[in-house]
């Protein structure tokens, strides 16, 4: 009660305070604000970049990287996209509980029963259909397409949003760049930070996919490549890839432990090395399998530049700590007379401590709520010049508790050394 | 109620080393109304200082109402100052963004004390000095005297066990300062302790002693006669009283 009353009592000195000197303390939160906002507005990106996208089994989905490169100057390391039938053999191998292989492709969208001939430039996923289990793709309306071939679809929820107004599209018809596939399911909405299934080419950052498409379909329809490929021998389209050098297709296991890693392993160095001995490559065998966060580690997917801007704002905001700090000191001298004559008349150095972190806090409150405004301005303002950002540029509630918590945290190392000062007054000097 | 034993208060820069107390000693006793004179720069104020706990000493002992202050730590020494002591400034010091209330409020926020027991005791003390219909004034409101009115009610307001005044009047015209020149006197006749300094002859004759401080040290222990607050007759003058020993010797 007694503790309680003192809190009060804390809280309308501090207010009292501010309304004595309002202009230097707003001057005071709005330094603070600004150093706070641009950090936060970084730890944003790098919060999205950094995170990881699949918590619950990132450690068990695993890309894999083979070397299996048939002609000369074979790259250096091995390669994250694999041939036709280098990455079928990884999908007929009952080792991993499921696996994905897929390429990136586009098409011309719409609804077949449309009057409207608008078409939706839409990304595409071309893939076999252990992708949706693997990547825990969440759906909305009826189920992922069973087998590798036939004409079916699912589509995420942006374009079912787009071209069926968000209705339950099952049995719906697309028209695919002249080619009709039945919608066999919707997704929910999805948001992959980063897209943790294709980071490479700096998709990273990318939405997830508008359509999935079965794999055999869409290399039978030679739907063309939209990602990185490679090839040793000369193809005029995708459907002839299956038998040719032609590297374009990405292969992912969901791998349940340690021991079926290693399997999985020894069953990739082994295929590799009969194509040795088959005289296919003349390559030392190195295939290297990476789970998701060692694969976002792999292609660096957070942004050095961002990083850098990250550390660069944190040395900004100690600057606008030691600013703070100054004004604050020049405010707690102003105000030593008072200290004094508080002292002088019963106040412990304990009730000015507490009295001057009750001030301290409430500033690191007020420096909190327009930090946090900042910080989304910040934010806009970045995807302004890197576009490429937008789709990260996002302020989760843990990093509206941590801009609060920074906030508090530097108005109170902003006051820590103006409160240690006021409390070195002598008292009788302070008054007569 | 105050007792001094040859306390030193020793201001030390890089060359030069001054006694403000030089084995000072001082004994004042509940009820007492006790002036303390002198040249400026003769240590009054280090010693209301040292009194009222605002400043440390280098030497000697000092006890206040029964607690030795030696040792003690800063909390213990401000529940002391806020339990015990009353004080009175010259320039009253109060804070001018706060209602008379709050200024009189203030050193009970520091004693715990409920809302309700407050409100009681600043409303007392208020009225103790006849300013209980302005408790929603500012400072800036009141008259100079009315202002330090405020300040001995904000001394009062804790039920101190001593009041120490330092030159209460100093900055009052005459009027003003026979005003809180009679309330100081009241108090003392209703049982407080009151030490004040002066540099006014004539209030350090109303009292019951007075002590003069030279060099940081008591220049004398002499009784003056205090003033007959009936017949209006002032009591003997340090020159006076010296005439008439040498006349008896």
């Amino acid at each position: 009660m007694r503790s309680a009353s003192m809190l009060t009592y804390n809280l309308s000195l501090a207010m009292q305070s501010f309304k004595r000197a309002p202009s230097l303390y707003f001057l005071i939160i709005l330094t603070l604000s600004i150093g706070v906002g641009v950090l936060c507005a970084n730890l944003a990106l790098v919060n999205s970049m950094a995170s990881d996208p699949i918590p619950e089994k990132s450690d068990k989905l695993i890309h894999i990287s083979m070397n299996t490169w048939p002609g000369e100057r074979p790259p250096d390391e091995p390669m994250h996209i694999l041939r036709y039938r280098d990455a079928m053999k990884i999908a007929e191998s009952d080792i991993p509980k499921r696996s994905a292989v897929f390429y990136a492709t586009g098409v011309y969208a719409r609804d077949s029963e449309s009057t409207s001939m608008k078409r939706f430039d839409s990304d595409v996923r071309a893939t076999t259909p252990g992708f949706f289990e693997l990547t825990n793709a969440p759906f909305a309306y009826g189920a992922a397409f069973e087998k590798s071939s036939g004409m079916e679809v699912v589509i995420g929820d942006e374009l079912n949003q787009k071209i069926f107004a968000g209705q339950n599209s099952v049995g719906k018809t697309l028209e695919l760049d002249g080619e009709l596939l039945t919608v066999v399911g919707v997704l929910k909405p999805w948001i992959l930070r980063p897209l943790f299934y294709h980071p490479t080419e700096g998709r990273a950052f990318n939405l997830t996919d508008d359509i999935f498409v079965p794999l055999e379909t869409s290399i039978d329809l030679n739907w063309s490549i939209h990602a990185r490929s490679s090839s040793a021998d000369n193809y005029t389209g995708v459907k002839e890839t299956r038998d040719k050098n032609a590297y374009y297709l990405q292969a992912w296991v969901e791998l349940e432990n340690t021991k079926q890693r290693v399997a999985m392993q020894s069953y990739l160095d082994n295929y590799s090395q009969q194509l040795k001995d088959a005289g296919e490559h003349p390559l030392a065998t190195k295939n290297v399998l990476h789970n998701v966060n060692e694969w976002l580690t792999e292609k660096k997917v957070i942004d050095q530049k961002v990083l850098a801007f990250t550390i660069a704002s944190v040395l900004f905001l100690s600057v606008c700590i030691f600013n703070a700090s100054s004004l604050l000191l020049s405010r707690f001298h102003a105000a030593k007379f008072e200290v004094g004559l508080r002292r002088a008349i019963g106040a412990s150095n304990k009730h000015m401590l507490i009295q001057g972190l009750t001030e301290s806090v409430l500033l690191g409150v007020f420096t909190g709520a327009i930090s946090l405004v900042l910080s989304w301005l910040f934010l806009k303002l970045s995807v302004q010049f890197l576009p490429r950002l937008e789709n990260i540029a996002v302020l989760e509630p843990r990093l509206l508790v941590l801009g609060m918590a920074l906030s508090l945290l530097t108005a109170i190392a902003s006051a820590l050394y103006p409160i240690y000062r006021a409390n070195r007054y002598t008292i009788s000097a302070e008054l007569k | 109620m105050l007792k001094m034993n040859n306390i030193s208060r020793i201001y030390q820069s890089d060359t030069i080393q001054t006694h403000a107390l030089r084995d000072f000693s001082l004994n004042v006793t509940a009820g007492e109304f006790v002036a303390v004179t002198g040249p400026s720069g003769s240590g009054k104020s280090t010693f209301l200082n040292v009194a009222g706990l605002l400043d440390n000493f280098d030497k000697g002992q000092y006890e206040l109402d029964g607690v030795s202050v030696q040792g003690l730590k800063d909390n213990e020494l401000s529940r002391l100052r806020n339990e015990k002591i009353g004080f009175i400034f010259q320039n009253y010091n109060l804070i001018p963004d706060y209602s008379i209330f709050d200024n009189v409020d203030m050193p009970l926020r520091y004693r715990g004390f409920s809302a309700s027991e407050r409100k009681r005791r600043v409303e007392e003390a208020l009225e103790k000095v006849g300013l209980a219909s302005r408790l929603n004034y500012l400072p800036s409101q009141l008259s100079g005297g009315q202002q330090q009115r405020v300040a001995i009610a904000r001394a009062l307001a804790g039920e101190p066990k001593i009041l120490l005044a330092d030159e209460p009047t100093g900055n009052l015209d005459s009027l003003m300062a026979r005003q809180v020149m009679e309330i100081l006197h009241d108090l003392n006749k209703d049982g407080a302790t009151i030490i004040m300094v002066t540099h006014d002859p004539d209030q350090a004759r109303e009292v019951n002693r007075n002590v003069q401080v030279i060099d940081g040290q008591l220049a004398d222990f002499r009784v003056y006669a205090p003033l007959d607050r009936q017949t209006q007759q002032t009591g003997k003058t340090m020159s006076e009283a010296v005439t008439e020993e040498v006349a008896d010797a």
